[in-house]
């Protein structure tokens, strides 16, 4: 199957092992252009990742300790309970905020489909993703003085209403901590979330919900058996897409809590950031890595099998 | 006004969506209106915008943002041209040549999209140590770069691919070289696509912290994202001047997002691809 031009066009469409050497070398030029690109793949890529599984079965510091230990990190990994907290914290946040991140971009996307004014559809769509423009560790530092104790909106809020007694240090009240993250940013519309969704319920054609109108189908009866199953493939990916980068965002958990008070806001990719950054422990790190790898690889597969259609 | 004509029609809806859009936006304007109070202001009126506005608060706030801010345009930059650079040649080769060993090299591009930050990120902070490249410039540019390749070549290949062969027929016709062949007429025609890549790289790069957190420590060097955390820890308490470093901070993108909406909403919607 050949459909190029140039030397390409002498080749057989299978090379045989005899010319192997000979083909190489005429197509000399074709692999020259891929190498500068490919010598960054193989080693800022490539090399470090192969480094991370090699190196989750040894205890080392990044310098000269460097020892076999099988596996032992692993091993100690099932009884580390920063690592143990660090699961369930990741999973109650993940939980929610894959509901918050899904809910309020479809019931945006939602209203707005059901706009007659081309005018405002567009507008809204350029405001719901305006905020883009603010970088995310930005946002992450507007949450931070929203939940300051002494001048946080939140308390400001509740003084408002007269309920001051209910303010608290939300970040450092390990009841409150994990919550208080996961509501960071509330009710946002994640841009990419919301545009998929936004595409999907514009896609349903007209006719569609103009027959379901004559039926006498109000809104609620529309939205449940018209664009739920319709954009059922959408917030699926949009649901897959938050759990993927969540997992392993944790610049968030970082600036806000660093993982405390104790473990309550610890999460699996501060963990290994920790162990290799602030204890040196290379090789634990580097095992915290290939487990959320495989966490991951089974995430992204879906993401892949469901855009192919097969889910 | 065309803007009122379908009111009847839309109000729910739009009372609907005008609520997600205060909730959203208000914090983003409570930092608006705080960058203009000195302290007292702030601590009488919480809430409400108050007279007279201390711009002074900007040009405190601008002294130790804007190396930040030139150190990431510089940094996203030189990484953008890098990725669009090299994931064109790359995407064009995938797309239009037999070779052998193709679909061997191709893997070796395309697998890594599996792969996570996380896991490469001890690692790679050691390769770049071993280089000597800690808390240098090029310590951000080459591992963002090497990173930005993976999905972007994969977006260039699929677009290349997507091209009419007549096309590149009709150039090899009238005499053209390959290398003129790419750079006449595949270039021009990916300018979309290449767009596309340029955003993708610009976000990814502007918002990253953690890489720099790891091997930036002066000053001098650091991106914006992590030059923020910085700042926001020197100006503890000092809301007014810190409020507007933060604005500062988001005028940049704000700027490009205005002369390039459209890139960058498919710049965004082709991101979901990486998982």
């Amino acid at each position: 199957m050949l459909k190029q031009s140039g030397h390409a066009k002498e080749l057989g469409s299978r090379p045989r092992k005899a010319n192997f050497i000979v083909q190489v070398l005429q197509n000399r030029y074709i692999y020259l252009a891929l190498a500068p690109g490919l010598a960054l793949l193989l080693l800022f890529e490539w090399y470090p990742a192969i480094s991370a599984f090699y190196n989750s079965f040894f205890l080392w510091n990044g310098g000269k300790l460097h020892s076999f230990v099988g596996w032992e990190n692993y091993r100690y990994l099932m009884q580390d309970r920063a690592f143990i907290a660090s699961l369930r914290n990741l999973t109650i946040f993940l939980v929610f905020r894959i509901i918050f991140q899904t809910l309020f971009p479809f019931l945006a996307a939602e209203l707005i489909v059901n706009l007659k004014s081309e005018r405002w559809t567009n507008w809204w769509k350029v405001i719901f993703v305006f905020p883009m423009v603010v970088p995310n560790i930005l946002m992450y530092l507007i949450w931070r003085f929203i939940y300051n104790p002494q001048v946080g909106v939140l308390n400001k809020t509740l003084e408002l209403f007269g309920l001051g007694d209910l303010g608290r240090a939300w970040l450092s009240d390990p009841v409150t901590a994990l919550w208080a993250l996961s509501f960071v940013r509330f009710p946002w519309l994640p841009t990419l979330q919301f545009l998929i969704i936004l595409g999907g319920l514009q896609a349903i054609s007209k006719e569609v919900i103009e027959s379901a109108k004559l039926d006498g189908a109000n809104w609620f009866a529309r939205i449940r058996f018209i664009d739920l199953p319709m954009v059922r493939g959408q917030l699926i990916l949009s649901m897959l897409l938050t759990a993927i980068f969540l997992t392993q965002r944790f610049d968030l958990f970082l600036v806000l809590t660093d993982g405390g008070p104790g473990y309550s806001t610890m999460v699996p990719a501060l963990h290994l950031y920790q162990s290799a950054f602030n204890f040196l422990e290379f090789g634990y790190a580097s095992a915290i890595g290939v487990i959320m790898f495989i966490i991951m690889l089974a995430l992204t597969v879906l993401n892949l099998r469901l855009r192919k259609g097969d889910l | 006004m065309r803007l009122f004509k379908n009111l009847k029609h839309d109000w729910p809806f739009q009372i609907g969506l005008l609520f997600f859009g205060i909730i959203t936006f208000y914090p983003l304007i409570l930092v608006l209106i705080t960058s203009v109070k000195t302290n007292t202001q702030f601590y009488q009126q919480f809430w409400l915008p108050t007279l007279p506005f201390h711009l002074s608060n900007y040009v405190v706030a601008f002294e130790r943002v804007y190396r930040f801010i030139l150190n990431s345009l510089f940094y996203s930059g030189t990484v953008i041209v890098g990725v669009a650079v090299l994931s064109s040649i790359c995407g064009f080769v995938f797309a239009r040549y037999q070779f052998p060993a193709k679909r061997f090299l191709f893997l070796l591009f395309i697998s890594l999209i599996m792969v996570p930050g996380v896991l490469t990120l001890a690692p790679k902070f050691i390769l770049i140590r071993d280089l000597k490249m800690l808390n240098q410039p090029l310590g951000l540019i080459i591992p963002w770069l090497s990173a930005g390749l993976v999905l972007s070549t994969w977006l260039m290949r699929s677009y290349f691919e997507s091209l009419s062969q007549d096309l590149f027929d009709a150039a090899y016709i009238d005499g053209a070289s390959d290398p003129q062949i790419f750079l006449w007429l595949a270039i021009p025609l990916a300018r979309p696509m290449l767009a596309t890549v340029a955003i993708t790289s610009l976000i990814a790069t502007w918002n990253d912290l953690i890489w720099p957190l790891v091997t930036i420590s002066d000053r001098k060097w650091m991106p914006l994202a992590q030059g923020l955390v910085q700042f926001s820890s020197s100006f503890e308490t000092d809301w007014g001047p810190l409020f507007a470093g933060y604005v500062i901070a988001s005028v940049p993108l704000l700027i490009i997002f205005v002369f390039a909406m459209k890139q960058f909403i498919s710049g965004l919607t082709s991101g979901a691809v990486k998982a």
